[in-house]
């Protein structure tokens, strides 16, 4: 039998050992603090030295990892499809990654984070980095920043791999010089080894590649701690879904996009193009792991935006409108820049 | 003298309107661009996305620019014609410039 509560080993466990209150987690305090009393209780676990280890993954074999499902109720967003849970009290009937409302489902099967990193920003420094980020947009509308004051940031642990892996590549590509008549395009072929570690992929499709690269420059594998519910208090949370080999199909596009660029990069000439590539993947290894972000949601004439802050570091990226009169602005300026060069070589006479 | 410079005016005019309008998209991309390298993590393929396709910028410039030259020789020696065959050389070797752009993209 689910229900809506947390599990009751969970709640004792987020109940204050002075006062009886509910604890939710502070990233100024790093621990599990009473709202009523105060009192700060240190959730670092000697288990916490082997939220680093990786697990090794072999894919013509089964995947052991058993999945399960929570013993409380998850927040299903009838808009985007989100599944998230509250562990402690509910905070908001609103997805945190659309904004739609949620209501109480039986909860899908998942699997068991094995790490997170807990939030070091708080709520209202990362209130003010997405501020800061949408009041900072060139060519942005100039009421944005009144759009975005209102809107509120919520926090939400999502699921990521880490992912590594030895890609021994195989390329074939073609190259051009000269111009004209004396254009030649050749052909160039060689193998080279990519190793690739800790590639961050989001284990949600609500978080997007360009989110993960505009938050998540660097991966710090000491800053993750082992999986425990009192980080999770006060904050959404989205479990794992993916199994292993559907998490690598995820990361396959992101994946060939960065091994094309090594593959030009490998060749070091201009104008490559036609490249075809083969690659023998051994090595991998693995992490199921959560991360912390703020992400707060405005609306822009009637169309939905999300700036999405690092829990980590604060670092802040999201979508924001155009002003097409500011754009019209900056076109007409260099259009006249680029038409009074143009202008003055015709006159010239030049070739 | 006044009738000479009227069409070569009102032909820049024209040109920087559709350019103007043309522009903003371009405009859009070198913005995202910037952010781009501003914000994303270099060499991430949010990065690598996003940078991509950037050649579209210079078409635009280079198509503005070989129109506007047009106009000048037009303005500076009243011979529409002979301005427009003197500027298929200069097409020539715009294109050859904005192919190789392409195909560094």
């Amino acid at each position: 039998m689910v229900s809506a509560a947390p599990p009751a080993a969970t709640q004792s466990a987020l109940q204050c050992p002075k006062c009886a209150g509910q604890s939710v987690f502070d990233p100024n305090t790093g621990g599990l603090t009473c709202g009523s009393c105060g009192h700060v209780r240190d959730l670092a676990h000697p288990d916490d030295a082997r939220a680093q280890i990786e697990h090794g993954y072999d894919p013509s074999k089964p995947e052991d990892e058993p999945a399960s499902r929570p013993d409380t109720l998850e927040h299903h967003c009838a808009t985007c499809g989100g599944h998230v849970i509250f562990t402690g009290q509910q905070l908001s009937e609103q997805c945190p990654y659309c904004d739609g409302a949620v209501v109480l489902v039986q909860p899908l099967r998942g699997y068991d984070t094995m790490a997170l990193i807990p939030f070091v920003v708080d709520a209202p420094a990362a209130q003010v980095y997405a501020q800061a980020w949408a009041t900072s947009r060139i060519a942005a509308p100039s009421d944005l920043a009144a759009q975005v004051e209102p809107a509120r940031v919520a926090g939400l642990y999502a699921p990521f791999w880490t992912f590594d892996s030895r890609e021994a590549v195989q390329y074939w590509a073609k190259y051009n010089t000269g111009s004209g008549d004396n254009k030649r395009t050749h052909s160039i072929s060689g193998d080279m080894t990519v190793n690739f570690d800790d590639l961050l992929v989001p284990a949600s499709p609500h978080v997007t590649p360009l989110i993960r690269d505009g938050i998540l420059h660097e991966f710090q594998p000491d800053k993750l701690r082992s999986y425990r519910a009192g980080y999770l208090a006060g904050f959404a949370a989205e479990r794992h879904h993916m199994t292993v080999a559907e998490g690598l199909e995820a990361n396959r596009d992101d994946k060939r996009l960065l091994i094309r660029n090594r593959i030009k990069r490998h060749i070091n000439r201009s104008r490559v193009h036609s490249i075809t590539f083969r690659t023998d993947t051994t090595g991998i290894h693995y992490r199921r792991i959560l991360l912390p972000v703020w992400i707060l949601h405005y609306t822009y004439a009637g169309k939905p935006y999300k700036i999405v802050v690092s829990g980590i570091n604060g670092r802040t990226f999201g979508e924001r409108p155009f002003s097409k009169w500011k754009l019209a602005g900056y076109s007409a300026l260099i259009s006249a820049a680029v038409i009074g060069f143009g202008l003055f070589w015709g006159a010239a006479g030049w070739l | 003298m006044l009738l000479t410079f009227t069409g070569p005016l009102l032909a820049a005019l024209a040109l920087l309107a559709a350019s103007t309008a043309i522009g903003m998209i371009q405009v859009a991309k070198i913005i995202q661009i910037r952010e781009a390298k501003h914000e994303l993590k270099q060499g991430s393929a949010g990065f690598l996305r996003s940078i991509s396709g950037w050649s579209v910028i210079f078409i635009w410039f280079g198509s503005v620019w070989f129109v506007a030259t047009i106009i000048g020789d037009w303005g500076a020696t009243g011979d529409l014609e002979g301005a427009i065959d003197r500027g298929w050389i200069r097409l020539q070797i715009l294109l050859e410039i904005l192919a190789a752009l392409a195909e560094s993209d």
